[in-house]
């Protein structure tokens, strides 16, 4: 998959803000928004996340509807000067991670990095005996946008601009 | 099913996120400020954002925050229908969840209250296991050494 073409501070945004707001929908077609930290493969344009195998609703939803939204809203922690704020909409594959991809390097890397006490709580043996179902059993969603909707200044009440994304930067070109 | 206490704790976010299922195939959010009416049971909205203008059926609200450690995680949604009530849209509201698994608080566990961190281990751990015993065969080992290669990578 190719990189997105995004304006500078759309792609900021993606970068820094430590949480976005995920929407899938289950099979009753109740949408449903919980937080996640998010990386963002600028190579790839591919946004990555995960959530424990002992709180799968979300990934469930997205296997089985694979059309999701992540709001970027929120810039706490994130140091950017009026940042917009972006809704991304696209398209997911869910996998378990039984591995370390680069994905899930980078995605653990991020974590640690803007939660410290997390990297702390990973070193513990005590932890990792009892909360292996939350920080290692995980299943891992990567989202390919479709299209991005952007908001300047985090200011809701303007209309929104709308980044469409072609079909080629979407595409594999392996 | 409305609660109280949830809706108190919700009170106190300046904003929340309102999302819907299908805007042009996707599900969609926006943040605004939400009034919660404890006496109808119903979130109204002061200012719909435009992109939301059209929006109905099946909804949900998220209120959620952090600190810039992203510590002190608080997070719950609130499921409901959007409907259009004498000229205003309104949220009527089904169902309220937490992420922890709680009724009465909205505050994910935290090492430095461990009866919560306690009920979210005995929680967390009987999930897994479900989830384990649907998937038919047990998770493969976790490879720590990898693990502790990339923690070591960080200092």
């Amino acid at each position: 998959m190719s990189a997105l073409q995004l304006p500078d501070e759309v792609a900021a945004v993606l970068r820094s803000y430590y949480t976005c707001e995920v929407t899938t929908v289950n099979g009753k077609g109740q949408p449903m928004t919980w937080p996640a930290l998010a990386y963002y493969d600028e190579a790839t344009g591919e946004i990555f996340f995960s959530v424990s195998i002992a709180f799968p609703v979300k990934a469930q939803n997205a296997r089985k509807r694979p059309q999701v939204s992540l709001l970027y809203s929120d810039p706490t922690g994130s140091d950017l000067d009026q940042p917009p704020a972006v809704l991304v909409q696209g398209d997911a594959t869910v996998a378990e991670i039984l591995e370390m991809t680069p994905h899930v390097s980078a995605l653990n890397k991020l974590a640690r990095q803007r939660q410290p006490d997390s990297g702390r709580f990973q070193a513990s043996n005590l932890s990792r005996r009892l909360f292996s179902w939350y920080l290692f059993k995980r299943i891992g969603i990567t989202v390919r946008p479709k299209r991005l909707t952007v908001w300047p200044n985090r200011d809701f009440s303007q209309t929104p601009s709308v980044i469409a994304v072609a079909e080629s930067e979407a595409a594999d070109v392996e | 099913m409305w609660n109280k206490r949830l809706a108190k704790l919700a009170t106190k976010y300046p904003t929340g996120v309102l999302s819907v299922a299908d805007v042009g195939g996707y599900p969609a959010s926006v943040r605004l400020v939400a009034r919660l009416d404890t006496k109808r049971r119903v979130v109204t909205f002061p200012a719909l954002p435009p992109y939301a203008q059209g929006w109905r059926g099946k909804a949900c609200l998220l209120f959620h925050r952090h600190n810039s450690r992203l510590e002190g995680l608080h997070q719950m949604v609130l499921k409901g229908e959007l409907v259009e009530e004498g000229g205003a849209v309104t949220l009527h509201v089904t169902e309220f969840v937490t992420a922890n698994g709680q009724t009465k608080t909205d505050e994910m566990p935290h090492a430095e209250r461990p009866i919560q961190l306690l009920q979210f281990l005995l929680l967390g751990r009987r999930k897994a296991r479900e989830y384990e015993r649907k998937r038919g065969e047990p998770w493969p080992p976790i490879d720590y050494a990898e693990i502790e290669r990339l923690l070591h990578e960080d200092q």
